[in-house]
């Protein structure tokens, strides 16, 4: 009785140790024998996050929150076991945010090329950036705090709701109404002077017809053209054109250098025979007035014929000395 | 007596009467803390006792597998059977309750978390508390008013070690794994009826299960009911022990053993509560 006993209570034990131990590891997805990742982030808050909340990568569990402690510097730092086989990006964030509207929470581990725009979580990205082996971490607003910025929203639109209800009174509701019948009369007066003015309607809808069909034709032709000038463009014709246009627009503009410069030329030389001419009309004018030896000359017949006949007598006296030089040379040596 | 105090109520001019409205209240209420605080001394001074006949392995060693048998694997059907059913019912609450405003494989969570913390301990300590606490005393009773305990301290034996120890250290030890047996029954009890009675998976039961589960969950049921199991024990073998009066003795032993059971496992559980739920939750 005593050893039934023993093995009874032995086999109890052990059955129901067995029993518990299976449905506590298969409960809590225990990889016996297989070594668990270990990854740490940096949080300035961790919100509603607690151990035993999911880590998910691309939306996958793939591990669990295994610790959350405070750590110098106004960190806080959770540790995450992740799943064997589990491969983390290459850069990678962790951000806390909530996984239902039943305060769940979940660590999700993301690349830092994918972090979301918001600029708070960007900032808490940088801040928490630079911890080593510690990956940077941010957490995401929870439902908490999106309710009460739509409670704020939802009570500034209470608000404007209730100035147009103050605004919108029954006279603004009377000049409404008597709007609208204007708008109404507005509507009909211009029925009937769109049936009256139907025909030239029409003509004007012929002539626009016809001016449509202009512009096909033109279109057509503007077509046609720039097919040809797509032809000369694939044959190289254009870009030889184009080329000599550019020699020639060169030589343009070094022959328009060169017009310059001649122009400037001239313009001096201009400059230069008009002081000419202008001290040549003073000059010639007093030759005319007889001013000075030349107007006198030219003015006076006796200085003419006194310059004739001392032109003679000088050629009578050249004469003489030819012929008779020792008059007018003597040679002496002492 | 009275002729002796006659003369001194004639010396002191004192009427007995109104002696009486004035002193009897104050001598009963001195009467009952005397009371209470013999009660509480005898008690401890039981424990103590007990614990001091630890002591004597050889009296308690041999006899200690006897009664884990009788007060643990004898009771395994009767907890897995309430396990069973609560675990069905837990479900089908849950899914009614939670009809078109919460998930339902939050049917997981919540029974889970209510079975593993705190049907599985007490629903199994109160059902054990009937058991195991009448059981014992009723024995123990017996053996009271028919002399045997006195036999036994005839013969040398130290009663405390060759019954109370035995009965104390089964309960505290197989307490813990019925109510284990009892918390994966009934977990799977309400998976199968989630499966079967209600429209949910079985993996979205066991997503709502795994949700929020901790190993804590089951430390704090297991170590629950070992301090029920120590305490039924102890309430079984101390109303036992001072049982008199023949059968009817007996009988409002075991009764009394059953209450103070099921009262001390209610305090208990309110107890582990506030130190411990509530004093992890407030450091976490």
């Amino acid at each position: 009785m005593k050893r039934t006993n023993d093995f009874l209570v032995g086999a109890t034990v052990l059955a129901i140790g067995a029993f518990v131990t299976a449905a506590l590891i298969w409960v809590n997805q225990t990889e016996v024998g297989q070594r668990r990742h270990r990854l740490v982030a940096r949080f300035h808050d961790v919100g509603n996050a607690r151990v035993g909340n999911a880590a998910v990568i691309r939306g996958v569990r793939g591990g669990r929150i295994e610790a959350i402690e405070l750590a110098p510097g106004g960190w806080v730092h959770v540790r995450m076991a992740l799943d064997p086989g589990v491969e983390l990006p290459r850069d990678p964030i962790v951000l806390l945010n909530e996984s239902s509207l039943f305060g769940e929470w979940q660590a999700t581990i993301d690349e830092r090329a994918s972090q979301p725009r918001d600029e708070t979580v960007r900032r808490q990205i940088v801040e928490a950036s630079g911890g080593g082996a510690v990956v940077p971490g941010a957490t995401l607003p929870g439902i908490g705090k999106l309710t009460a910025v739509a409670g704020e929203i939802a009570g500034d639109v209470a608000s404007v709701a209730n100035r147009v209800e103050t605004a919108f009174d029954d006279d603004a509701a009377r000049e409404l109404r008597g709007s609208i019948r204007n708008v109404a009369q507005l509507s009909s007066v211009l029925a009937h002077t769109v049936r009256a003015h139907a025909s030239d309607l029409d003509s004007l809808s012929g002539q626009l017809r016809v001016a449509v069909g202009s512009m096909n034709r033109t279109a057509g032709t503007v077509e046609r053209m720039a097919q040809q000038v797509d032809t000369s463009a694939s044959n190289g014709q254009v870009r030889q054109i184009v080329s000599d246009a550019a020699v020639a627009s060169a030589e343009l503009r070094r022959a328009a250098t060169q017009i310059r410069d001649l122009s400037e030329r001239f313009a001096t030389s201009q400059g230069r025979l008009d002081a000419f001419l202008a001290n040549g009309d003073s000059v010639m004018a007093k030759i005319n007035a007889g001013q000075g030896s030349l107007g006198l000359l030219v003015n006076d017949p006796s200085l003419y014929r006194r310059g004739d006949s001392l032109v003679m007598q000088l050629h009578a006296l050249v004469q003489d000395i030819k012929a008779n030089p020792k008059k007018y040379v003597t040679v002496r040596i002492f | 007596m009275s002729e002796l105090a006659s003369p001194l109520q004639a010396s002191i001019g004192t009427h007995p009467t109104e002696r009486s409205i004035f002193t009897d209240p104050v001598r009963r209420l001195g009467a009952a803390t005397r009371s209470v605080l013999e009660g509480v001394g005898e008690r401890a001074r039981f424990v103590g006792d007990s614990l001091l006949a630890l002591r004597d392995v050889r009296t308690w060693g041999p006899l200690a597998t006897q009664q884990a048998r009788r007060l643990g694997v004898d009771s395994l059907p009767i907890a897995v059977f309430i396990a069973l059913f609560t675990g069905i019912v837990l479900a089908l609450l849950a899914s009614y309750s939670f009809t078109g405003a919460v998930p339902l494989y939050f049917v997981g969570t919540l029974v889970g978390k209510t079975i593993t913390l705190e049907l599985a301990p007490v629903l199994t300590g109160l059902a054990l508390a009937g058991r195991v606490g009448a059981n014992i005393a009723a024995e123990l009773g017996t053996m009271r008013v028919t002399e045997q305990i006195d036999a036994l301290e005839t013969l040398g034996y130290d009663p405390l070690a060759y019954l109370v120890v035995p009965r104390v250290l089964a309960g505290t030890f197989m307490f813990p794994l019925v109510v284990a047996a009892a918390m994966v029954v009934g977990v799977g009890a309400g998976c199968l009826a989630s499966v079967m009675l209600l429209d949910l998976a079985a993996a979205d039961f066991v997503k709502g299960l795994r949700l929020f589960f901790q190993t804590f969950d089951v430390e704090y049921g297991v170590v629950k009911a070992a301090s029920f199991g120590c305490a039924v024990t102890f309430a079984g073998c101390w109303r036992g022990l001072r049982a008199f009066g023949g059968a009817q003795g007996v009988g409002r032993a075991a009764t009394g053993a059953v209450v103070v059971s099921a009262v001390l496992i209610l305090v208990l559980d309110a107890f582990w509560a506030v130190v411990w739920l509530l004093g992890r939750e407030t450091a976490g």
